[in-house]
């Protein structure tokens, strides 16, 4: 038995022991390292090794979670003491309790999620120096520009969580993430516009070589200049395969057995109905080997397993957790998103784009939000002006607005161009007839 | 046993770390050389209670303890951190930190002493001694008005959580400070429900206080304004779209300071060349009468500190003085790049961050106009009241601040509330175009929070009310 789990076992046995009727206890440790480099030269290194213990407590009907990281043998016995304490005197809370053994445990093998790459306990800190300077070089050698200064990055961790709970379920799981990517920043006129490109994997090997690193920072830097807004008026926009997660985000809010159970829901009575175009499915797939959202068990050591989260435009099922289950006399789900797959289509966003007369790219968000119990949401956004598929007007000081019971029913066309780097794996989306604000 | 004093570094033994064994990890830390070194040591107990469905029902508690150690050889830094205060986990992190410096002839720390601080944040009694049965009460009490104040409250969230915080730090050149930073925050959301209508409005309330800070006035504020926001929400409507003056209220409107503005003039990003506000230092950038100020030193606020994350002392920094820009926000390393006095900006929001130059209490000195007289010269536009969150781009300047609630102005008036937009606009060209400045200067007592770099550090901000010629709301076009 590793350190990690004696510790979450014994754990366990004092939460017991001190009166809790059921527990959750979870260990985990890693580390990370991120180098930074600006100019020439290492701006910031940063190395880290990191422990922490979270409870969850069942007393007397009344349900608390705790968190430490001081692990000393005296400090985890008060701390453990008071956490008991404190749960007793809360209401009592009948609908807080673990699900049963049978639905928890690993949904597919650690071998199959394929979260450690093999070589990450053999990276030393020269070969992450080197990395650092060759990404440093490609941005060198591809500079946008006008370029003002360029930072780059490379970073990666390890981590190990155990979890044990009072049902009899436990289980480690462990995985490793790589990330690098750059800033540019430009002169243009008085401004100092920015671009940034950044890219996240599980295994080094998954990441851009630094060369395609460079040569996208320096085309978003380009789309940059001289960029300012257009009249006001609903236009098609093509949102960006690596800008998807923030429109999709807007469901994360009103999707939540949090928000349904509250009736700030605007998604709560929709299960079953048409919220999207026919192109348009998502599915929450935990298992998908390598994928940064990938788990064995969510949050309440339910088994990992694929669900759909729209299909052909019909919503499937919202994310409900064991507690809300009982709150709300539904079944359990799961109890958060992991990875979001888009279903794509055919053609590329340039060949979509090529079809439209005039549309809006829109690469990236500044501000903005959404409001679950409506759905209206408003976004800042950064892009370009298409006309037939050929930039002719770089786009800032401008904003996006909707509804979430709307957009996704605006959804004319998936692109073919799944982004790969982070937990939304969606193509390029075409949208008809957005409301634009700008001049 | 703790000592009497909150704020002393005394806190610290509890743990086994004295200055004697800071020393030795500072001294691993220069073994290489390097221009500075310091250790951040950091002991934070938070405790939040919550409250639904008639029921206080949920509390979370969290401890987190641990070291930060710092290297700086010119603008370049060494950082690491362990959760594991025994002197040889600290040693081996110190030597991690000190690779920044390879190649550098090792330098003697000095030995570090105490010194006095002001207390801008005294209070009677840390939280730590305040038992959740103190507490729950409040929380039942803001719940029950919440449900009386309107039938149509059909659901109410609340939460009281409040964090005690030691921090203690020692610098290689014999600096030393401790601080005891208290925080509370309490929240109330509320559901309303008019037919088939639903809507959802909150409020909350934060400090850098004990429990006295709930006095009857603010304990009814905080239950007022959430349920008078989520019942206006209701009749609200999604404003017109385009460019149009705005009128931003007192108060919270600060986040267009915070935005357009204070980023901007945090140092980093003008050393490095990529603000758009950097090399403009002793130039008009705004209407004489603007005056702009970032301000740790504010009684009570959310924003204000002791001492900052780098052991220098607070201040009331003014960045614009009557429309010249005079000052960034500056860390250590900054300063030294521009040959100034640290502004006692370097904050971080653990010891698990390193030191960035950040806002504290952000606002706007009060002009010479009537609130009422700003509003009615607007023929039409936006009365922007309440604000969710807001985001800039350093160099290009382009900001955005989301609008929750405020009204249409039509022919000097406020008439129809309007909801949930986004205003866009660029940091330069709106303070230039910033056209009154009224008498009315409220600092929020929200609780607002920063992030910059992956790190969240709490934040204040203020403002009287400002019209500004013409910003773009992200409204309807349909």
């Amino acid at each position: 038995m590793s350190q990690l789990e004696q510790l979450a076992t014994k754990t366990m046995a004092s939460l017991l022991s001190l009166g809790a009727e059921e527990a959750v206890v979870s260990v985990s440790e890693g580390t990370h390292t991120t180098l930074q480099r600006r100019d020439g030269k290492v701006e910031q290194a940063t190395e880290a090794s990191t422990r922490g213990l979270a409870i969850s407590l069942l007393v007397d009907d009344r349900w608390s979670n705790h968190s430490t990281s001081d692990l000393r043998d005296d400090a985890l016995a008060t701390f453990m003491a008071r956490a008991v304490e404190a749960t007793r005197l809360l209401e009592p809370d009948p609908d807080r309790r673990l699900p049963p053994v049978q639905e928890c445990g690993r949904g597919v093998s650690e071998e199959t999620l394929d979260q450690l790459d093999p070589h990450f306990s053999e990276r030393t800190t020269e070969q992450r120096a080197t990395e650092a300077v060759e990404l440093e070089r490609a941005v060198a050698e591809h500079a946008p520009n006008g370029l003002v200064s360029s930072s780059t990055f490379v970073a990666d961790g390890r981590s190990r969580a155990v979890m044990v709970m009072s049902n009899g379920f436990s289980g480690s799981h462990e995985g490793a993430w790589f990330s690098s990517g750059g800033e540019a920043t430009l002169t243009d006129g008085e401004r100092r516009p920015e671009a940034y490109a950044y890219y996240g994997a599980r295994y080094r090997g998954d990441l851009p070589s630094p060369e395609a690193i460079a040569i996208e920072l320096r085309a978003r830097a380009h789309e940059r200049i001289g960029s300012g807004p257009v009249a006001s008026g609903t236009y098609p926009m093509i949102l960006a395969n690596h800008a998807v997660g923030r429109i999709l985000g807007i469901l994360a809010g009103p999707l939540s057995g949090g928000a349904i159970h509250q009736r700030r829901s605007c998604l709560a009575d929709k299960l079953g109905e048409t919220i999207g175009a026919s192109c348009l499915t998502i599915i929450d797939d935990p298992t998908l080997p390598r994928g940064l959202g990938s788990r064995p068990w969510d949050s309440d050591g339910r088994v990992a397993r694929v669900m759909p989260v729209i299909e052909a435009g019909v919503l499937k099922r919202h994310y409900i957790n064991t507690y809300y289950s009982r709150k709300l006399g539904v079944s359990a789900t799961t109890s958060g998103s992991s990875n979001w797959v888009v279903r794509p289509g055919d053609r590329s966003p340039e060949a979509i784009a090529a079809a439209l007369p005039k549309a809006i790219l829109v690469t990236g968000f500044l501000g903005g939000n959404s409001n679950a119990a409506t759905g209206d949401f408003s976004f800042g956004i950064r892009g370009v002006l298409l006309e037939n598929g050929a930039p002719t007007r770089s786009l800032s000081e401008m904003n996006v607005r909707g509804s979430v019971l709307d957009v996704f029913k605006r959804l004319a066309e998936v692109g073919d161009d799944p982004w790969g780097y982070s937990s939304v794996r969606s193509p390029s989306l075409l949208f008809a007839d957005m409301e634009f604000s700008g001049a | 046993m703790p000592p009497s004093d909150p704020s002393s570094a005394d806190w610290f033994a509890d743990f086994g770390v004295n200055r004697s064994n800071a020393l030795a990890v500072l001294a691993a830390a220069t073994r290489h050389g390097g221009d500075h070194a310091d250790l951040f040591f950091e002991h934070a107990t938070t405790t939040s209670l919550a409250m639904s469905d008639r029921k206080v029902n949920r509390a979370f508690t969290s401890v987190d303890l641990g070291v930060g150690v710092r290297v700086v050889v010119g603008d370049q830094v060494g950082y690491a951190y362990t959760e594991d205060l025994s002197l040889e986990s600290m040693l081996r992190v110190a030597r991690i930190a000190s690779e920044i410096a390879r190649g550098g002839k090792a330098v003697a720390p000095v030995p570090s002493s105490p010194r006095a601080l002001p207390n801008r944040y005294p209070i009677a009694r840390t939280w730590e001694n305040v038992a959740l049965s103190e507490r729950i009460p409040l929380l039942q009490a803001w719940e029950e008005r919440a449900f009386s104040l309107d039938p149509r409250v059909i659901k109410a969230e609340l939460s009281l959580a409040d964090t005690d915080r030691r921090v203690w730090i020692v610098c290689a050149d014999g600096r030393e400070a401790s601080d005891y930073r208290p925080m509370t925050r309490a929240f109330v959301n509320c559901t309303v429900e008019d037919g088939a209508v639903r809507e959802s409005g909150g409020y909350n309330l934060a400090a850098r206080n004990d429990l006295s800070f709930y006095t009857a006035e603010r304990q009814a504020r905080l239950v007022d304004e959430a349920v008078l926001r989520a019942v206006r929400s209701l009749d609200a409507t999604t404003p017109p779209a385009g460019e149009m003056p705005v009128v931003m209220a007192a108060g919270s409107s600060g986040i267009l300071l915070h935005e357009a503005v204070g980023h901007g003039l945090e140092a980093d990003f003008n050393r490095k060349g990529i603000s758009v506000f950097a090399d403009r230092i002793g130039q008009r950038v705004a209407p004489a009468g603007v005056t702009i100020v970032d301000d740790g030193t504010v009684p009570f606020s959310r924003g204000a500190i002791n001492v900052d994350d780098e052991a220098n002392d607070v201040e009331r920094t003014v960045l614009i003085n009557d429309g010249i820009l005079t000052s960034y926000l500056h860390d250590n390393i900054s300063a030294k790049h521009y040959g100034v006095s640290p502004t006692g900006s370097g904050r971080r929001e653990s010891f698990r961050h390193p030191v960035l130059p950040r806002m504290r209490a952000t606002y706007m000195e009060a002009g010479p106009y009537d609130p009422r007289e700003i509003i009615a010269s607007v023929e039409r536009g936006i009365y922007c009241e309440t604000f969710a969150n807001g985001q800039v781009q350093i160099g290009a300047g382009d900001f955005a601040f989301y609008v929750r609630h405020g009204y249409l102005i039509e022919d000097g008036k406020l008439t129809r509330p309007v909801k949930d937009v986004n205003l866009i606009g660029n940091g330069p060209k709106v303070l230039e175009a910033i056209q009154m400045v009224g008498n009315d200067l409220v600092i929020d007592e929200s609780g607002w929070t920063c992030g910059k770099d992956g790190q969240s550090v709490p934040v204040s901000q203020g403002m009287p009310t400002v019209k500004v010629a013409a910003l773009s709301v992200g409204g309807g076009t349909r």
